[in-house]
């Protein structure tokens, strides 16, 4: 995730990328934190039944997904890993016994997963019991010890969380005094502002949360909240997920007013539930240390060197041949219209919302009681009404302080929970924007002839052998797979990064097999015998393909100097196409300002009329 | 590149001296008219497309045409050739324009207009041609030539439009009792109210236009008004869709050719802004440097050679070349379109639907066997219900997609909709709190029927007559409020470079409002829902970190706030507890301090004396613990000298801690009381102060320089020196 400060670096920008936040929440500032409080004793490592992996190694499991995708998606965020019930002691002063810190409070890097692959499987349980051991229970030292990891951290912590892993209810097995302690320093712990969860295993004859365990978690955050989950996982995935469903702190993009009209205002956070994960931006590093280095961009006047300080430059853009010019301020006051917020306009019957009427990923609103109280049984009336009568609200929406309106539709959504009582859907609405008719393009479409009912049939028997569940997290990113495998195998020196399995590429073998004779027959069907479809009829091709392969089948062309020096001089550089302005850029290495067509001419034309 | 299709346009207006004629109270046609020339010109600028545009005026004193021999085609005037128009032309209609004196034979001005076109587009490609004219009608024609005219305009395939004071059907709405507003309603002038010359002049305005265009060519007659309204609208931003070729396959060997086209996307403003020099609008004056600098205290410099490209790797930042990179990185095998399967269209969610575009696909126009397979499919999809996903690249050089493939069946075409959905690593899985079941928010019956009367109030779809619903908000033809805005500011400024801004049109806001039919509706459930649920904005803390949250306001330390709360019930406590309090101590000196200024034991003067002698041995501590405890004495010093009316004490003491701040090192806690925005006393506050608010204001900011001169002036002062011998 790109970092946010850049955006703000080319004030030309539209601010449309705005909704980068990663930061998040402007109010919260510092880092998340999670420490893995995991079980080692021997319970922990008994293999389940048929082959299913011991307690120890799912956890273990469970611990390096969470550390890649954090590499992956907030590398910011602090992680430790803390052993209890071990023979071995290890922590900052020595000072607890039986409480072995694996990985101290930081940010997650290759190194350490590679740690945890060594905890991994039959070998892992192997290098646990050797580094590791099994000894002793107390839950009091390790939580100690645990508080005191966050208090060495010297940087600002903003959500701080533990989760314990066990399968054991009893950990202390009847030891009162011990679980005294336990409780007294659970509580210090939460007083403190740590979250403590229970990621509790199956265990022979069920675990029981109520023995124990009761009194060490954090109450649910609102008492509706289904705070301590009944069944303990069995298996992993549902593990990953209760942990995944925990161990990111949602954060709301912004908080607004969300009004009614006639000063009927409600409060809502703003949240992001789906955006497109992008290969992070490339740091720059100094060849000699491999240390980063910072980029700082300055304005100086062209003749006498000054540097230009922000009131000495304005913007001007050209329109029929004249110049228009504006502060800084001006331009920013054009795209004011009214304060942030959602102002409702009315409602719509559902079948309103247009399959086409797509522009940008949906966001998602959510009542904040702590900004105006009675906002969230307001915006349970209306979630509840409008998903009744099946109808969606349209608002005029501002996002922040000067940016123009859009139109969004709030579409309800009411709270769904899978087979294992977790949450599939949250209640609320999806935030979904809609079209000005700026943004429709009109498509010569044309009718052609259509198919009749009997190549419509043979074309559903082949639907119908290649249907699958669709599921939206199915499919993983391949480009930014082969990135972070590419990095893991730079980083951690290996020969060559671990094949990734593209998921996005057609099952053909399958599909053939699975269709047999069907896509003959629709061929039969739909194709004349001397039509091949894969034959490019060369006329059509030509005008549109401008991007793609056709970059490959021109040869390059390069221009020589003189020829562009013609070009300038004549002024007929505009007939040109904008790769191979662009070549003739990087061939004399001119630096621009930008890849638009005027600006690589601009930078040309500069070039050589010195 | 597909080439926009071009088209040249000459705008013929009436000068006459009629159409400065008016009715007392109504515009004169001749500025209705003159109007409309200027929005449509400035929407040309905009619009920034290759249109060129001319202007010919007639009824103008002089003569200026290459027609015009032997007397004829006399007082009309070719203003401007067909060109580009740009600003320069905005400023000659703004300025030049004026009304002449004569008046000319719109059929001749018409003539005019059409030797102008058919002359200056030759040899140019055009896929338009038109002819705009702006009349009163108030002229005798001579008919004869009507024919010719005619029959040269359809052969040079040249359209006409007409804009005129009145609407064409004014006669015959006026005999229908005149209760019919026309679609526009418009200010239009009665039938009965046109002469002679102009109810001939209507017929043969119906007769060209139903002789070139029969039964449409009326629609091509508006009135100033009608057009005014339209115009006022920027163009929206056209783009012709590019066509991208693709195969559609299926499994390895069912494949069908396809054409996709962007159908829906964000359309972003062309331009952007440079940045030009404040003094010179030279943007060639103004260069923009980017340097590499260590992160170290000098921030040396570093040559962008002796850079290498390198990621984050979570903790740790992995050199990686960019020649490495493209080695390394994900290769995709060039554009495709290949069905991974097909799934109930009710597993898509319309909420995750990612990117910010539709495509919309169709078979190739001129394979009519992939139309049929095409066709197929769609109609297969649509009868299952089901969509197609896809794996979607659209060249060699970017990423693979995976999306679906909606099929969509309409009146005049068919295809697929393309749109893009996420992959795993997009998603964020967020849980929130239950509402439904929350006791807390759970809204009663009586709640839910006033949502409920709100909605029915409030929906944007109404029956028409005959039954269908129609949507009265149609976001989809709505122009983008971006744009205008920006268009009329650009305008504005263009034309009178020293005025401030325009407001937002009224027009435009308007649009940006719920429809003035629903507001009315709404009035009482809106009232009947404000009464049935409370909503109370919570007053927010302060959202500035105040010395509290820079170390905890835990348990032991009292934040400044809370000393302020409980002040009451502990004064009380404490007399019972310990009687009178003789001095300020060291355990609860605010507390103390209070205590005494209530209980007036001791004078104001000596209670202050005892309290700055405690924060002075608290400061001597430096450290940060004794900070807060610090500021909160500080704090209650203030409020007590504020609330007795006794300024100098304070700010004399706040002045001379101010100057001992370097030298005690107590910078850290200065910056507390920055954040607390503890200063002096001003005027404002306590009459007998001799600081004003400003100064106040600017007092805590530490300035070295101020810092020097500041000092001296100070130190006459007799409390000064009183309070500096104490320390």
């Amino acid at each position: 995730m790109a970092e946010w400060r850049e955006y703000y670096r080319n004030e030309d920008d539209e601010v449309e990328e705005d909704e980068e936040d990663s930061g998040g929440d402007y109010k919260i500032s510092g880092r998340d934190s999670l420490v893995f409080l995991v079980d080692a004793s021997k319970e922990m490592f008994i293999k389940g039944e048929d082959g299913e992996p011991s307690n120890f190694d799912m956890t273990m499991q469970c611990v390096r997904s969470v550390y890649t995708s954090k590499i992956i998606s907030s590398d910011k965020d602090m992680v430790a890993l803390v052993f209890y019930g071990t023979e071995q002691s290890k922590n900052p002063r020595n000072s607890f016994k039986h409480v072995y810190v694996y990985h101290d409070l930081d940010s997650p890097g290759s190194q350490r997963v590679l740690d945890i692959d060594k905890l991994l499987g039959e070998k892992g349980a192997q290098f646990a019991e050797n580094t590791l051991g099994c000894g002793e229970t107390s839950l009091g030292e390790a939580l100690w010890c645990c508080s005191n990891l966050y208090s060495d951290i010297k940087l600002r912590l903003s959500h701080k969380r533990l989760m314990i892993f066990t399968c054991r209810d009893d950990p202390h097995g009847g030891d009162g005094a011990k679980d005294r302690q336990a409780r007294t320093k659970a509580a210090d712990l939460k007083e403190t502002g740590v979250v403590i969860d229970l990621m509790h295993l199956t265990k022979p004859g069920g675990f029981d949360v109520s023995l124990f365990f009761c009194d060490i978690v954090s109450p649910p955050e609102d008492e509706s909240e289904l705070g301590i989950q009944i069944e303990p996982c069995r298996k992993l995935q549902d593990l990953q997920k209760r942990v995944r469903a925990k161990e990111l702190k949602k954060r709301a993009q912004s908080r607004l007013t969300f009004s009614l009209g006639e000063g009927v205002n409600l409060a809502v956070g703003v949240y992001v539930l789906a955006r497109t994960a992008m290969k992070p931006s490339a740091v720059k590093l100094h060849r000699d240390t491999n240390e980063a280095v910072r980029t700082k961009t300055r304005y100086f006047h062209a003749h006498n060197g000054g540097i230009l300080l922000p009131n000495d430059m304005k913007r001007s853009q050209v329109y029929g041949k004249k110049q228009i010019v504006m502060e800084k301020d001006e331009v920013d006051e054009i795209k004011k219209f009214d304060d942030p917020g959602l102002v409702l306009m009315g409602f719509k019957p559902m079948d309103r919302l247009k399959l086409h009427h797509h522009i940008r990923p949906a966001l998602f609103i959510y009542p904040e009681e702590e900004q105006i109280s009675g906002s969230s049984s307001m915006f349970t009336a209306l979630l509840l009404k409008c998903s009744e009568k099946n109808v969606f609200a349209l608002c005029r929406y501002i996002p922040r302080r000067n940016t123009p309106p859009r139109f969004v539709a709030l579409v309800p959504q009411r709270e769904e929970l899978d087979q294992s009582q977790t949450q599939a859907t949250p209640p609320g609405f999806h935030v979904i924007f809609l079209p000005f008719a700026d943004d429709i393009r009109t498509v010569d479409a044309h009718m052609g002839p259509t198919a009749s009912d009997e190549q419509v049939d043979k074309m559903k028997e082949i639907v119908h052998k290649l249907r699958f569940k669709y599921k939206s997290d199915a499919f993983e990113n391949p480009v930014l797979q082969q990135h972070y495998r590419n990095l893991e195998a730079l980083a951690l020196n290996m020969l060559e990064p671990e094949p990734i399995e593209d998921l996005t590429m057609p099952k053909v073998q399958m599909m053939d097999a699975r269709l047999g004779p069907l896509t003959q027959e629709f061929k039969d069907l739909v194709y004349p015998d001397d039509y091949n479809p894969e034959g490019k009829p060369a006329a059509k091709r030509k005008t549109a393909e401008s991007g793609g392969g056709g970059a490959e089948k021109k040869p390059k062309v390069e221009m020589s100097q003189d020829e562009l020096k013609n070009h300038v001089a004549k002024g007929t550089l505009g007939k040109l196409t904008v790769p191979v302005l662009k070549d003739a850029c990087k061939q004399f290495g001119i630096r621009t300002t930008g890849t638009k067509k005027q600006e690589l001419i601009d930078a040309l034309t500069m070039h050589f009329s010195k | 590149m597909a080439r926009a299709a071009r088209s040249a346009l000459v705008l013929c207006m009436d000068v006459g001296f009629s159409m400065s004629n008016s009715e007392p109270g109504q515009e004169p046609p001749f500025e209705q008219a003159k109007k409309v020339i200027q929005k449509f010109v400035q929407r040309q600028v905009f619009a920034e497309n290759k249109d060129e545009v001319g202007l010919v005026l007639f009824g103008t004193d002089g003569t200026k045409n290459s027609l015009a021999i032997d007397g004829q085609y006399e007082n009309i005037t070719v203003h401007r050739h067909l060109m580009m128009p740009d600003f320069e032309l905005l400023e000659e209609i703004e300025s030049e324009l004026q009304p002449g004196g004569q008046q000319a034979d719109w059929l001749d001005a018409l003539v005019v207009c059409m030797d102008l076109v058919q002359k200056e587009t030759m040899g140019k490609k055009f896929e338009r041609l038109n002819i705009v004219l702006l009349t009163d009608l108030n002229v005798q024609t001579s008919t004869d030539q009507l024919d010719v005219i005619i029959d040269n305009l359809k052969k040079a395939g040249i359209t006409l439009q007409f804009f005129l004071p009145f609407p064409l059907d004014g006669e015959d709405r006026a005999d229908g009792g005149g209760d019919g507003p026309g679609p526009s309603a418009a200010p239009a002038r009665p039938g009965k109210g046109l002469n002679e010359q102009q109810t001939q002049g209507l017929e043969m305005v119906r007769n060209i236009m139903t002789s070139l265009e029969e039964e449409d060519g009326l629609e091509e007659v508006y009135t100033f008004s009608d057009a005014l309204e339209k115009l006022s609208i920027f163009k929206r931003i056209d783009r012709r869709p590019m066509a991208w070729p693709c195969q559609l396959t299926i499994g390895s060997s069912l494949t069908i050719r396809i054409v996709g086209y962007k159908a829906v996307t964000e359309e972003k403003v062309k331009k952007s802004w440079a940045i030009v020099d404040a003094q010179s609008h030279q943007r060639d004056d103004v260069k923009r440097e980017t340097v590499y600098c260590l992160n170290d205290d000098n921030e040396t410099e570093v040559q962008k050679d002796d850079t290498i490209q390198g990621f984050r790797y979570g903790s740790d930042i992995v050199p990686f070349s960019k020649v490495d990179e493209d080695q390394m990185k994900y290769k995709s095998d060039g554009k495709c379109f290949s069905v991974l399967g097909f799934t109930k269209q009710e597993l898509i969610r319309r909420h995750q639907f990612m990117g910010d575009q539709v495509v919309k696909v169709f078979a190739p126009r001129d394979d009519k066997h992939a139309a049929v397979a095409l066709s197929a499919l769609i109609r297969a999809l649509d009868s299952l219900k089901m969509a197609a996903i896809v794996r979607y690249a659209y060249d060699r050089r970017s990423n693979p997609q995976v999306g679906a493939a909606f099929p969509c069946i309409k009146d005049k075409y068919e295809c697929l909709l393309y749109v893009k959905l996420p992959y795993m690593e997009d998603l964020r899985q967020f849980t929130f709190p239950m509402l439904e079941n929350n006791k807390k928010f759970t809204p009663s019956e009586s709640q839910l029927s006033a949502v409920d009367a709100l909605i029915d109030s409030m929906m944007l779809v109404e029956k028409d007559e005959d039954g269908e619903s129609v949507d009265i908000f149609k976001v989809n033809h709505i122009p983008n409020p971006q744009f205008q805005r920006l268009f009329q500011c650009l305008h504005h400024r263009g034309v009178n470079p020293d005025d401030p801004l325009p407001p937002v049109e009224p027009w435009l806001k308007r649009v940006l409002e719920r429809p003035q039919a629903v507001s009315a509706l709404c009035q009482a459930p809106l009232q009947d829902v404000k009464t049935k649920f409370p909503l109370k904005v919570v007053v927010k803390k302060k959202a500035q970190k105040t010395s509290a949250d820079v170390f905890g306001s835990s348990a032991d330390e009292p934040d400044t706030k809370k000393v302020k709360v409980d002040e009451e019930t502990e004064f009380n406590l404490a007399e019972i507890a310990a009687g009178n309090i003789t001095s300020v101590g060291s355990v609860n000196p605010v507390r103390d301090f209070c205590a005494l200024i209530r209980q007036k034991t001791v004078s104001f003067d000596l209670a202050c004396q005892q309290l700055t002698h405690r924060i002075e041995q608290l400061l001597g501590n430096r450290s940060p613990e004794y900070y807060t405890k610090s500021i909160a004495c500080i704090q209650a010093f203030r409020d007590q000298s504020v609330s007795s009316g006794n300024a100098e004490l304070f700010n004399s003491y706040l002045q001379s801690l101010k100057r001992s701040v370097p030298d005690r090192n107590l910078e850290e806690f200065w910056d507390l009381l920055i954040r607390d925005a503890l200063t002096l006393i001003s005027k404002d506050e306590v009459d007998g102060s001799t600081i004003s608010k400003q100064d106040a204001n600017q007092f805590l900011a530490f300035e070295q320089k101020e810092e020097v001169q500041a000092a001296p002036a100070q130190e006459d002062t007799g409390d000064v020196d009183d309070l500096l011998d104490m320390m």
